[in-house]
């Protein structure tokens, strides 16, 4: 039988007292997405069992399931939805089609009640008769839930009310169960009516929808009415469960407010930074599509009062000239009320954000396409929700929707002013200031790097690098594979590639050194020609180590000393101290910017980094 | 048979959460504390994605003990093995 890594780690965590550990490692399982619904069961239950271990601050939430069907497997399923989002439930049930009784005998009230009707009396006959109706059947209905409701309201409870369904379209077949008499045609009239009579404040959980969505084949199981009266399977039990969760926030602590996208590869394909505003991924073709059609949803969830934060390791320029100059952007700058594009780490970022619109991280949900940035944020920022992207961006717009982040219970006009309010708060925004280690997550991505003299082999891709690297690249000298191979025809030249792998997968080749003896420059003195690196791993020490392996390779070769340029370009701005963060000193600077840094080998001083040599 | 046992062991100790508990082929829902109508259907359920099977309803309600659950599933497997 399938293990599921996390209950063994709580069961180890349990064994040597460390039960919150244990209970921490469950619930970031359940952020990541790790768990699937057979999974979810087990882990409710578990969880339903250390009840009382959960924290105490705030108050478990108080829940209570009544049902007319029996509904024993939703407590430990929404036990574990809640826990994953951070909520520790005290979730209760009560008996098969006991509903009033189970209401009236509640002696402290619970600060949620979940209806769920069954259709055994709605769609059966019994001793009503079969052969009323449909306007009659479903007003047969009404008295039983108005009573359920009224005993909600005079408890204190929230109300989530759950609508009737069809499993299947009964004897009229098809095309004559949408009419009246049929099945469906009595549900949704059913449903119409609940939704209208239901009393202010409620949340309507439309079931006919949910099961849609799924498709009722894999959302019920009949055997699971025939055996205990519980119609759903298990996936049917964890979407519902997902569902009742959301309709819990709305009704408690609200929807999701902020919503933090990424921008190369989330909101265009490819990288502004090597591609250019015009470049990206955003035209009328099956890539650009996806990625329009994810912008176009966001859009709308703009529009409902959903606030935008745009959070890229970016040149600021670079990722606002796509919105000023690329036509096929569906989002506008204007759209976004806090703008993040910097080099900083990302849960560095997001907290900066949220100072920015003075919101809290339990507000957050965060959309990004790189699964190393993902990790980062759910390590370090517990609160905000981390969306599982997947790979294919036509896929997005699913992704977005799955969490079920915004289920509001109703949307008003201050929610639509407030993307303006936080728009203007943020142009008032002061001085940025970066703060936090990020040591303990380098040391987490368990990087390794394998580095290379160039040679034939990697050519093409060196040169490619040469033409195409503007951000972090030293002196952007746009090399030929011929000039590149004379280069390194000379004494004492060299050239070095690394290719850089984490837990989370290869990033491939993304920096390249080209070093050659520079005689003129002084006697055994190393310039570096080339420094480039790609952005896709910067900010992981990645040049630090790099740079203390050119060292060690100069000091072999019996060189003294190592100099380097930077020659400012308009989008180098990310490097212009990169020597200096290396530790090397000024030796000259032009009026254009253009600095020569040196460095004597043996007072180098070895920069400290997580990344380890590939064995 | 014996190898369909130690499997269901490992199931039984899962669903049941007991790491210590043994079954045997006389083993019936008399003997498990736990062992009531919500977590046979668990226990149904857990079963059938462990062997890969789906047991009908009509064969699971003649079930006495362990051991016919264990040659009804011998008699399942078989028959996949032979499509």
């Amino acid at each position: 039988m399938q293990t599921i890594p996390a209950i063994e780690q709580f069961k180890s965590l349990k064994a040597s007292d460390k039960i919150a550990q244990g209970l921490a490692v469950l619930r970031q399982a359940l952020r990541r997405g790790d768990i699937d619904p057979d999974g979810l069961d087990r882990v409710g239950r578990l969880l339903v069992r250390h009840k009382e271990d959960l924290p105490k601050q705030p108050a478990p939430l108080r829940v209570l399931i009544v049902g007319q069907c029996t509904t024993t497997w939703l407590v430990p399923a929404l036990t574990a939805v809640a826990w994953g989002r951070g909520r520790a439930c005290d979730v209760r049930d009560g008996g098969y089609d006991n509903v009033i009784q189970d209401l009236a005998a509640q002696q402290t009230p619970p600060d949620v009640v979940i209806v769920l009707p069954w259709h055994q009396r709605l769609l059966g006959g019994g001793s009503s008769g079969g052969d009323r109706p449909t306007q009659q059947r479903v007003d047969d209905e009404l008295p039983l839930l108005r009573q359920a409701w009224e005993s909600v309201r005079k408890m204190g409870s929230r109300l989530v009310q759950i609508g009737y369904d069809w499993e299947n379209f009964g004897a009229a077949g098809h095309h004559l169960s949408a009419r009246e008499g049929g099945s469906v045609c009595t549900v949704r009239k059913v449903n119409e009516t609940i939704r209208s009579a239901l009393p202010e404040g409620a949340f309507f959980v439309d079931l006919e929808q949910i099961s849609g969505e799924i498709g009722r084949r894999a959302f019920y199981d009949p055997r699971g009415y025939h055996w205990t009266k519980q119609p759903f399977s298990r996936l049917g039990v964890a979407r519902l469960c997902d569902h009742l969760w959301a309709a819990i926030r709305a009704l408690t602590t609200g929807p999701k407010k902020v919503l933090v996208l990424d921008l190369d590869n989330t909101l265009w394909g490819g990288v502004v930074g090597e591609l250019g505003p015009l470049g990206v991924a955003l035209g009328d073709n099956p890539e650009g599509e996806s990625f329009r059609a994810f912008q176009k949803q966001i859009r709308g969830l703009a529009a409902r009062g959903i606030v935008l934060a745009a959070c890229s390791k970016n040149n600021p320029q670079d990722a606002r000239e796509v919105f000023e100059k690329n036509t096929d952007m569906v989002l506008k700058l204007t759209d976004f009320a806090a703008f993040e594009a910097s080099w900083d780490a990302k849960p560095i970022a997001i907290e900066r954000i949220a100072k920015t619109l003075r919101l809290g991280l339990d507000s957050f949900v965060f959309f990004d396409d790189n699964p190393a940035e993902r990790e980062h944020v759910l390590q370090m920022l517990p609160d905000v929700e981390v969306v599982p992207v997947p790979t294919d961006p036509a896929d997005y717009v699913r992704a977005l929707h799955a969490g079920l982040w915004f289920e509001a219970a109703a949307v008003t006009e201050a929610d639509k002013a407030r993307v303006e309010q936080y728009r203007q708060e943020n142009e008032r925004r002061q001085a940025e200031e970066a703060a936090g280690s990020v040591e303990a997550y380098l040391e987490t991505l368990q990087m390794v790097a394998d580095v290379r003299d160039l040679d034939e082999s990697d050519m093409e891709r060196a040169v490619q690098l040469l033409g195409k690297t503007n951000q972090f690249n030293l002196t952007t000298r746009r090399h030929t594979a011929e000039a590149v191979r004379k280069m390194l025809s000379r004494k004492g030249a060299f050239g070095i590639t690394l290719r850089l792998a984490d837990k989370f997968g290869d990033a491939g080749l993304v920096s390249l050194v080209l070093a050659v003896p520079d005689p003129e420059a002084g006697p055994s003195t190393l310039r570096l020609d080339t420094w480039l690196m790609s952005c896709r791993v910067i900010a992981r020490t990645t040049e630090e180590f790099l740079m203390n392996h050119v060292v060690k390779k100069a000091a072999a070769l019996g060189y003294k000393r190592v100099i380097g340029d930077f020659f400012p370009t308009a989008k180098n701005e990310l490097v212009r101290n990169f020597y200096d963060r290396m530790g090397y000193k000024v030796e000259s600077e032009e009026s254009d910017g253009s600095r020569r840094y040196t460095v004597n080998v043996a007072d180098y001083s070895v920069h400290p980094s997580p990344i380890q040599y590939k064995s | 048979m014996d190898q369909t046992l130690a499997r269901l062991q490992n199931v039984f100790r899962q669903v049941f959460d007991d790491d210590e508990l043994v079954i045997s082929p006389t083993t019936s829902a008399a003997d498990v504390d736990a062992w009531d109508s919500i977590n046979h259907v668990n226990l149904v359920l857990a079963v059938e994605r462990e062997f890969g099977v789906r047991l009908s309803t009509s064969g699971i309600a003649g079930l006495k003990n362990v051991g016919e659950l264990a040659k009804m599933l011998d008699a399942q497997t078989a028959n996949r093995a032979k499509v």
